[in-house]
């Protein structure tokens, strides 16, 4: 083996002791060598050469009960002059990784009073694509995004808004929606925990939206991706559990920031 | 030696390396190349660079604005704010934090002890603070903050000892620290309450208390880090006293869920290199 390529070699098993440590990035507060093996997918040979070097380096400790946690010295690892993350900081990298694994477009919203307000877009070069106007305000009955910020809100709040906006007008030239529908809607997000919306005929479009929650049970906004239905299937078995991981990983960073104030 | 050993022995060499740029980018306090990276690390610059790619690619660094230099990437950040996450503390006390920084104007945080340091667990920003100096995740040591000097007044005459003895061997205070800090115990011990002098105001002052266990051992300290009482006071306003109060319950009534995760390490083992302060200039 040639020395560049021992080097390379190095340099992947260093990723991989960057894996674990990034691993603690989430609710759990410690992990034993089996479950860090289990979810890495790494052999127990490797995750525990890992804890090791991590141990060594002063950013994991061994506790009593011989599991690893967090040690005070990540504190090291701060620059207080740098801006903390916003919202749009924090899912900018799965934004990217959604629109690789669908290959259509990805858009983040927020709520702004009755409307939802899309912040981000990663938009496909494909044809027959969801178009994301930044900026643009769509009162929340009307796309995915919205029925899920709605759908975290108390039911009193969710008859306050259909009080407020009826006719809920939707953006097509007669369609207005029906308390009864948008309530239908709320409940199944509920349910679900996200909102599968199709909608149009030739093609049928369908969008996924996902809230993402922050670190006081509220929302920071909504993930979303969506395309032509012959193309994208949010719920087909190959497509749905690695969506779902990423946004579920996507959620383990936002839960540790509390969502600014509207 | 074996070659699985060798082998090991060799990712352990790279592992370094890697932690040591980590390390130096975290240490620069701005953003710094990858050329004065190499000159501190005095390695060849292709073990360099596969360095930074390493820590570019699993976001422990990043780009500053798209540019040829680095700085901490949002993974630091993140595991921080999980060990944050950590003491209890921070969840209990971040909406009184938000009431009396939204009634003040005035920057509020709750900071805890770690070893000899304090650590700023919870800030709500108030209105009137532009800056936005009293960081989250900030360190400092028990002489060296109000929050730390509230700490360092509430501790026991045999801890106090123990700590200058620390404090001497790792930070070398100055004079005026010290008169600082002992001006802040006599305070504490007679009010128990740190009214302090700060630099923008010359009529009020800052205002921190000590959050006590049940047995009286102090936890942490509540500040508010603006112009919020007249100077010479000796009792906190009645919004921080009642926050006091309030916390204090909570601890009483569940203190090992409040204990901080490292209450059983010896003080004198926590050694923790305090990042860059944030440029004035």
């Amino acid at each position: 083996m040639s020395g560049e390529t021992t080097d390379r070699e190095h340099n992947k098993a260093t990723a991989r002791i960057l894996r674990v440590l990034s691993t603690y990035v989430s609710e759990a507060a410690d992990f034993g060598v089996s479950e860090l093996n289990q979810r890495l997918g790494m052999t127990k040979n490797m995750v525990h050469r890992a804890l090791t070097t991590l141990v060594e380096q002063g950013y994991l400790i061994r506790n009593k009960a011989g599991r690893y946690e967090l040690s005070y010295r990540i504190l090291e690892l701060q620059n207080l002059a740098q801006a903390e993350p916003d919202f749009r900081t924090l899912a900018a990298p799965f934004m990217r990784q959604l629109y690789e694994l669908t290959g259509e477009s990805v858009s983040l919203a927020v709520r702004a009073d009755d409307y939802t307000v899309f912040i981000g877009a990663v938009e496909t070069r494909k044809l027959g694509a969801w178009r994301t106007q930044i900026g643009a305000l769509r009162p929340l009955h009307a796309s995915a995004s919205g029925r899920v910020i709605l759908s975290s809100f108390r039911d009193a709040d969710v008859d306050a808004y259909i009080e407020r906006r009826t006719p809920m007008r939707l953006n097509r030239p007669t369609g207005v929606m029906k308390p009864t529908d948008l309530w239908r809607a709320v409940q199944s997000i509920r349910q679900r925990g996200y909102e599968i919306a199709r909608r149009g005929a030739n093609p049928v479009m369908v969008a996924a939206a996902f809230p993402v929650e922050d670190s006081e049970g509220g929302l920071h906004g909504v993930i979303a991706v969506g395309g032509p239905e012959e193309r994208f299937d949010p719920e087909a078995p190959d497509m749905s559990q690695p969506l779902h991981n990423l946004v579920n990983e996507l959620r383990a960073r936002t839960r540790l920031y509390a969502a600014e104030a509207p | 030696m074996s070659a699985d050993k060798e082998a090991a022995r060799a990712v352990n060499t790279s592992a370094s390396h890697v932690f040591e740029a980590l390390r130096i980018v975290a240490n620069a306090g701005e953003p710094i190349g990858a050329s004065e990276i190499g000159r501190h690390l005095d390695l060849p610059a292709s073990t360099v660079y596969r360095a930074l790619i390493t820590l570019e690619e699993s976001e422990y660094i990043d780009r500053f604005q798209s540019s040829a230099r680095y700085e901490l990437g949002a993974m630091p950040h993140l595991l921080n704010r999980a060990l944050l996450r950590r003491f209890a503390l921070q969840k209990e006390s971040i909406s009184l934090l938000r009431a009396l920084a939204q009634e003040s104007g005035e920057t509020t945080s709750v900071s805890v002890r770690l070893g000899w340091y304090s650590l700023r667990l919870a800030v709500a920003y108030g209105s009137h603070d532009f800056y936005h100096r009293d960081r989250l995740g900030e360190v400092s040591p028990l002489h060296a903050s109000l929050p730390s000097r509230v700490i360092l007044g509430a501790l026991s005459d045999v801890e106090r000892k123990r700590y200058w003895a620390f404090a001497e061997a790792n930070f070398q205070p100055t004079a005026a620290e010290r008169t600082l800090a002992q001006n802040a115990i006599t305070a504490m011990r007679r009010d128990n309450v740190l009214i302090e002098a700060i630099a923008t105001s010359t009529e009020k002052a800052a205002v921190g208390a000590p959050l006590r266990e049940p047995d009286g051992d102090v936890i942490g300290a509540l500040v508010l880090h603006g112009p919020i009482v007249k100077s010479g006071a000796t009792t906190p306003p009645a919004s921080v006293a009642a926050a006091i109060k309030s916390l204090e319950a909570a601890i009483a009534a569940a203190p090992a869920k409040f204990a901080s995760p490292f209450a059983d390490m010896d003080p004198d083992d926590i050694r923790i290199t305090l990042p860059p302060k944030p440029r004035r200039d």
